[in-house]
């Protein structure tokens, strides 16, 4: 504990029994000290003392006024008084030491600790006090001096053992650290955060020989606290194991550690730390409860699911939709994860009857999103009649933007554009909103109705086989005029030719779409062109492009964009 | 006094030369007048000191336009500035004669002057080999506005080479060569590593005993550089170390790790402040352990029991036509701007040289921002601070990309001095 912590909690222990009693000394001592006027709290202070030196409130009164005028060791002739008086307290004795610490009187601050100790036989309260107070003058050899006497004198092996524990550390002696800090958890199991928090941070070289030494310890409190310093140093599924090989018998002790791991693992990112995570409250759910079990195993579930461990995810949801005690709730999230998973591991079948065998159960709203999100994992299997047949008739602005993209993989240009139309700008989030807009701009100067080869390249795309893509939109795009959908069907396919790496097709295809003909898509195209030039270090013909760009459409939105990849090409500012 | 009188009428003189030439090169092309305006309707203010600088490299004349609407250009327009100032996005106002001539009867009639740019400056940055591109406001500032320039160091200045340069800047190099005093802070570190055995090895090879000595050498080159007209602008460190290895003529002033012995107890004492450009009278610190050189710097930023905060500083208003040089290097949108801190931030006031011209100050503080003065037949700036967007500055930052601070008025007052030299035409005396 800080100094400044140790007055402080003098102010709220002292002052109300202070104010009480009404003095009119300690009332005007208060009132200049809180006022800021320290010089007039000190002399009302040592007025109060010379009538009585021993009481505690005035003496941490006057600690507190000389302290932020740099004057500490001016208080020892009060200090010497309070402890001359026939019954010294323990605030007379705190600030004595930190007097003759100030003072830099060594031998004093060790006769007063040890008077203090004999006045109270079994308190470690004067050797931390005295450790405190060398510490205060950065005298960590003094601060040991008084924590070992302590030890010494209690005749306890663990006596003042966190507070060797900080020492050492901060001398640099880790191993010496986990060898304090493990007897000091022991004893009071509330150290063991702070034991974690200061070992976690020893340096990388000093991390496996620490490990080493806590494995040799067989009790669950080092294995707890190997277990938490292995999470904190990038291995949450060693963490676990460790932990979970450990654990006791009695479940409370249990879950009270499985959680607290829990809780270090929530903070930390990676695949790993959310398979551990979804470990432990599997354990966690193992040991409590049938409520709160699925519960806890729906979680398991879905931190499962968001690593990528599909089937652990889907052992935990049929174990909950198995479960008859499950309440309602749980068992509807759970069904509606469980389809997400099957979803997600290409399962459609199954999550089709899933989700039909849980309608009942579900929201409506819960229920369309798993609905929509069939129909999307139907279509980039490239299944397009299954996907109208689950999408049907809905009707909501999110399903017309779906309906809208089906009917353009059908290749029905116009009947797309009218659906995405009616979707307007509020079907999904902010990217689908974009995409869909991006979307309707390339369809819009198309004139032809019907176009099943831009529907086929593009539900090419919807299935991530970007080079089929390429190939489908440029020779759509080549069947067009540029100003009427062929100028921006090259772009798309341009684009992702860049994005595929396959930079000569898509330069030409850039170049192709970068004409005059078509002004809404060139300078797009040009700009694209040129930074698949810089890419390529061809910077003096990617600065000619973006001057061609600038000059030829000033207006558009793109200029200042353009001026920035100048700046780059030409080395005016750093790259970014 | 006489300097600026005779810089007057030379402008002027120049001024009435340059106009009729102006016009009949409009006139034969037939293109109207370009006017690059330097208030809030300039979309880029840095970019525009590069348009009119490129114009002068390629032979073009321009006029600089003082205090009108905060110092524009006045540019005979052709295809190539106009499509210079379009690719650059510079703001531009085509003019006609008769708009010229009323804004001459504004200028003339207020504190105002035009003042005629004949040839860019021959611009050189003093900075080691390896020196971050990144690291210095000035290069950033010229690289940003398309200013070319070229990189000297120390075997240039003490060779025959500087002197074909018209424009010299400074940044934080120290002079005193002490390593900007972080020997002891930073030891260790890969880059102060790399600059002690740069330095070392620089000093060994020009038959300097020491670093100290051989900076010191170099500070002299710099200074007889200046006198015979040359054009000195130094920011941050380099301002204060300039003027104290310039002072301490036979006075140790470099700590034991620099030259292997210990600083001259009695240094402050002894120092030689007739041989520097804008300080006297300062205390050195004697600390090697602390990054501070001298009470010269009012800011103190490495110095935690006597670092100030930042606040704002103010340019000073001058008469455009009595000082025009002044007026020249104060021209901005901006009349407050706001503190950056460096190795040296600021200037202490109680320091200061008697005849040295404060162009910016805080008011009210014992500091002052920007000065300027003469010596011999050349001139110095001294501007406090490192990188005025990055008021901070620390070791390890991210360079400041200036495309995000086009208006930036501390950039505006760096750029105003590689300007300077091209309306002052003078040739260097070797």
């Amino acid at each position: 504990m800080t100094r400044l912590a140790v007055l402080l909690l003098a102010i709220v222990a002292l002052a109300p029994v202070a104010l009480r009693a009404q003095d009119p000394g300690m009332s005007r001592a208060f009132e200049q000290e809180r006022r800021g006027n320290y010089a007039g709290a000190a002399d009302a202070y040592r007025g109060v003392l010379a009538k009585r030196p021993a009481d505690a409130a005035a003496l941490l009164g006057l600690e507190r006024a000389l302290l932020p005028m740099g004057l500490s060791a001016e208080i020892l002739p009060q200090a010497r008084a309070a402890l001359a008086a026939p019954s010294a307290s323990g605030a007379a004795f705190g600030v004595a030491l930190r007097a003759y610490a100030a003072a830099e009187e060594p031998d004093s601050l060790r006769s007063v600790a040890e008077r203090w100790a004999a006045a109270a036989p079994g308190d470690e309260t004067p050797y931390r006090e005295w450790g405190a107070a060398a510490l205060s003058r950065r005298d960590r050899p003094g601060a040991a001096t008084a924590y070992l006497r302590g030890r010494l004198q209690l005749q306890r092996p663990d006596a003042m053992a966190a507070e060797l524990a900080q020492l050492a550390f901060a001398d640099g002696d880790f191993e010496g650290a986990l060898r304090e800090w493990l007897p000091a958890v022991r004893r009071l199991p509330g150290y063991r955060v702070s034991a974690v928090s200061t070992i976690s941070q020893a340096p990388d070289s000093a991390r496996d020989a620490l490990l080493a030494a806590v494995d040799r310890e067989h009790d669950f409190t080092a294995r707890r606290i190997g277990a938490e310093l292995r999470a904190r140093w990038g291995d949450p599924l060693g963490a676990l194991e460790r932990l979970r090989a450990a654990l006791p018998e009695t479940r409370p002790v249990a879950v009270e550690a499985l959680r607290g791991l829990l809780d270090q693992l929530r903070t930390q990112p990676g695949r790993e730390a959310r398979v551990a995570q979804a470990r432990a409250l599997e354990l966690i759910a193992e040991r409590s409860p049938d409520a709160e079990r699925a519960r806890l195993r729906l979680d398991a579930a879905r931190v499962y699911s968001a690593a990528g461990e599909r089937e652990s995810a889907r052992r935990m949801l049929v174990g909950i939709a198995e479960d008859r005690s499950a309440p309602g709730t749980i068992s509807s999230g759970a069904s509606a994860t469980l389809v997400q998973v099957l979803i997600g591991e290409g399962k459609l079948e199954e999550a089709a009857r899933r989700l039909a065998e849980r309608r009942g159960e579900m929201g409506g709203d819960e229920h369309a999103v798993l609905q929509r999100r069939l129909v999307v994992a139907y279509i980039e299997s490239g299944d397009l009649r299954r996907a109208d047949s689950t999408l049907g008739a809905d009707s909501t602005v999110d399903g017309l933007a779906l309906a809208g993209r089906l009917r353009l993989y059908h290749g029905d240009v116009r009947g797309a554009l009218e659906r995405l139309k009616a979707a307007g700008p509020f079907a999904g989030d902010r990217g689908e909103a974009t995409d869909r807009t991006t979307l309707l701009a390339l369809l819009q100067p198309i004139e032809a109705d019907s176009l099943p080869a831009l529907g086929d390249a593009l539900l090419q795309l919807a299935r991530a086989d970007t080079a089929a893509a390429v190939t489908g939109l440029e020779r759509v795009g080549g069947g067009l005029p540029p100003d009427k959908g062929g100028a921006g069907l090259r772009l798309l396919a341009g684009r992702l030719a860049v994005t595929s790496g396959q930079a000569s097709d898509a330069e030409r295809l850039l170049r192709a779409a970068a004409v005059p003909e078509a002004p809404g898509i060139a300078p797009a195209a040009e700009l694209a062109l040129a930074e698949l030039l810089l890419d390529q270090r061809r910077p003096g013909e990617a600065v000619a492009q973006l001057e061609h760009l600038i000059l030829t459409y000033p207006a558009s939105a793109l200029v200042p964009h353009a001026r920035r990849r100048l700046d780059e090409a030409r080395g005016a500012v750093p790259r970014t | 006094m006489m300097r600026r009188r005779d810089f007057l009428a030379r402008s002027c003189a120049g001024l009435a030369s340059l106009s009729p030439t102006l016009s009949h090169w409009r006139l034969r092309s037939g293109a109207p007048w370009m006017l690059v305006p330097m208030d809030d309707t300039q979309a880029d203010h840095l970019k525009a000191y590069g348009l009119t600088f490129r114009l002068l490299e390629g032979g073009g004349r321009a006029e600089w336009l003082l205090n009108y609407r905060n110092g524009s250009f006045l540019l005979p327009a052709d295809a190539t500035i106009s499509r210079d100032a379009a690719l650059n996005g510079i703001t531009t106002e085509a003019l006609d004669d008769g708009r010229v001539v009323e804004i001459r009867g504004e200028v003339e009639g207020g504190n105002m002057d035009a003042v005629p740019l004949e040839k860019a400056p021959k611009v050189a940055v003093y900075a080691p080999p390896n020196a971050a591109p990144w690291d210095d406001a000035v290069t950033m500032a010229l690289n940003y506005a398309g200013i070319r320039f070229e990189k000297v160091w120390d075997p240039e200045v003490l060779g025959a080479k500087l002197k074909t340069y018209d424009w010299l800047h400074l940044h934080h190099e120290d002079f005193t060569g002490q390593y900007s005093k972080f020997f002891l802070t930073y030891a260790g570190a890969p880059w102060l590593v790399d600059m002690v055995e740069r330095n070392r090895a620089m000093a060994r090879q020009l038959g300097y005993p020491s670093v100290p000595a051989e900076k010191r050498a170099v500070a002299v080159a710099i200074s007889e550089y200046v006198r015979r007209g040359g054009f000195l602008f130094a920011m941050c460190t380099a301002t204060e170390t300039l003027d104290l290895a310039l002072a301490a003529n036979g006075v140790d002033l470099a700590a034991a790790y620099a030259d292997g012995t210990p600083m001259d107890a009695d240094a402050s004492a002894r120092m030689r402040w007739d041989e520097a450009f804008a300080f006297q009278g300062a205390q050195l610190e004697l600390r090697p352990t602390v990054p501070v050189y001298s009470d010269i710097d009012g800011h103190q930023v490495n110095s935690p029991e006597r670092r100030q905060p930042l606040g704002s500083f103010t340019l000073f208003n001058f008469s455009a036509k009595i000082d025009p040089v002044a007026t020249m290097l104060v021209q901005s949108h901006r009349q407050v701007v706001p503190d950056f801190y460096g190795l040296t931030t600021s200037f202490s006031r109680r320091t200061l040289k008697p005849g040295v011209t404060v162009l910016a100050d805080e008011p009210g503080a014992p500091w002052v921002k920007y000065v300027h003065g003469e010596h011999g037949q050349g001139t110095w700036t001294f501007f406090g601070g490192h990188d005025p967007e990055d008021p901070q500055h620390q070791i390890g930052d991210v360079p400041t990309d200036l495309s995000l601070h086009p208006h930036s008025p501390g950039y505006r007052l760096i750029l105003n001095n590689v300007l300077f030299p091209a309306a002052k035409k003078k040739e260097l005396k070797t």
